[in-house]
């Protein structure tokens, strides 16, 4: 199923920045530091096994549960 | 007055802290922060700036030059002290064995914080709260630190990594009468005013890229940019000789865009056909080569937008990288440069390294008063 990384992105900004579009612009530059850029994914970006695992590590990091948003797997 | 600056470029430490004492007066200081060049011997100065102020928090760092309101300085000692009317609260963490538990250090002193205000990392305020933090310049962990720090808050936390004097031997921080080596200092503000962030370099980005497809994070080292030896991938990008790349450094940086501002990474050396970095740049990294625009006039309007923003500022604490002083120093600009801070009281110093989310380079980094 194709777009999973893109959620899995949405739910870390979203979950961060409580609604604050100052702390998810930061959160996208922390992503972007870390090697993810948000704006590369896509809902239809493929599910590349190393880029989720690498995403699914960065959300623990942040606190985030990754696989908690409205899509749900 | 809530905030009072004062310098001195006497010899001896004992004649600097009479210097300083002098311009202070009786200010009645809630936190002090202060600069010195690497020329003074660092323990003696770290207690003789935490004896001035007893009650007061005092930290700071060695530098590669001293900025004070109006003037780019030289082995002097620069200071900014602020009552309680600017400062409403501010507790100080030192970070200590950088290079090994680093990341540790994070947590611990987050941990700090959280019993002090009363407040988790994750929920506080972000317009109520701001961070600053003063690396060993020479540790080269500013990365990895960082990257931590902002994993575990969303409150903004800007600094430099300390200088000496671009001899590349011995940096320290300070921090409540002490100076550290492989450490750093967080410093957690709850100011009473508002507040705002600052962070500036002075480049267009060209139409070049370079992709980062081979690289040693570990000694912030690029084996390869689009597959082909980092430093000939470079050259070509610049449009230039093998032997000729490394004197575009400083003109051609590169860097990580996001939302068309750069994150700059300057490269440092050109070693075995790879190019040394003075931050980290990951694998995979899509770069833009970078040209120098005016420090000068970037600079101004940098700061006049934040003033039109916050309606005035009052003070800035300066984190300017040691690359920009060096080009205003080429090109005669130093006095310049300085001015623009003539009717600002300001302190700050020519870094080895700026903080702003990340470790980036050729960037000042600001936190201002309103």
């Amino acid at each position: 199923m194709p777009g999973k990384i893109k959620k899995m992105i949405d739910t870390i900004i979203q979950q961060r920045s409580r609604g604050s579009s100052i702390i998810a612009n930061t959160i996208k530059v922390k992503l972007i530091l870390k090697g993810i850029n948000p704006d590369v994914f896509t809902s239809q970006s493929d599910d590349n096994p190393l880029i989720i695992k690498r995403v699914e590590k960065i959300g623990r990091d942040f606190g985030v549960n990754v696989n908690r948003h409205s899509g749900g797997y | 007055m809530n905030i009072i600056t004062a310098y001195s470029t006497q010899d001896n430490i004992e004649n600097v802290v009479k210097d300083i004492k002098q311009q202070m007066g009786d200010f009645d200081a809630k936190m002090v922060i202060f600069f010195a060049s690497s020329k003074f011997d660092p323990q003696n100065i770290a207690t003789q700036m935490q004896n001035m102020f007893t009650t007061a928090s005092v930290f700071g760092s060695t530098t590669a030059g001293e900025i004070i309101s109006g003037k780019m300085l030289k082995n002097s000692v620069v200071a900014m002290a602020f009552n309680s009317n600017i400062i409403g609260d501010v507790k100080v963490e030192v970070i200590e064995n950088l290079t090994d538990k680093g990341v540790e250090g994070v947590e611990i002193a987050y941990t700090a914080f959280e019993k002090y205000f009363g407040h988790s990392m994750q929920a506080l305020d972000v317009d109520k709260y701001v961070g600053m933090v003063l690396f060993d310049g020479l540790s080269g962990a500013e990365e990895r630190i960082l990257d931590r720090m902002g994993d575990l808050t969303d409150v903004r936390f800007v600094g430099g990594s300390a200088g000496d004097d671009l001899k590349f031997e011995k940096t320290y921080v300070y921090a409540n009468g002490n100076a550290y080596q492989n450490a750093a200092i967080l410093v957690l503000l709850k100011p009473s005013i508002n507040f705002g962030l600052i962070k500036t370099q002075s480049f267009c980005q060209l139409s070049q890229k370079l992709v980062a497809t081979k690289v040693n994070e570990e000694n912030r080292t690029v084996l390869e940019f689009n597959h082909k030896p980092a430093a000939k991938a470079y050259a070509e990008a610049i449009g230039t000789s093998l032997e000729e790349a490394s004197n575009h450094f400083m003109h051609n940086p590169i860097g990580l865009m996001i939302d068309d501002e750069p994150y700059v990474r300057s490269p440092m050396q050109i070693k075995d056909e790879h190019v040394i970095f003075y931050c980290n740049v990951l694998e995979g990294a899509e770069l833009a080569l970078l040209e120098a625009t005016d420090i000068i006039a970037d600079t101004k309007q940098a700061i006049k937008d934040k003033e039109k923003e916050m309606g005035s500022i009052s003070a800035i604490i300066n984190f300017h990288c040691i690359l920009r002083t060096l080009e205003l120093e080429q090109k005669g600009l130093m006095q310049e440069y300085g001015q623009i801070f003539a009717d600002i009281p300001t302190v700050g110093f020519s870094t080895y390294g700026e903080a702003y989310i990340g470790h980036i380079n050729q960037t000042a980094t600001m936190l201002v008063f309103e």
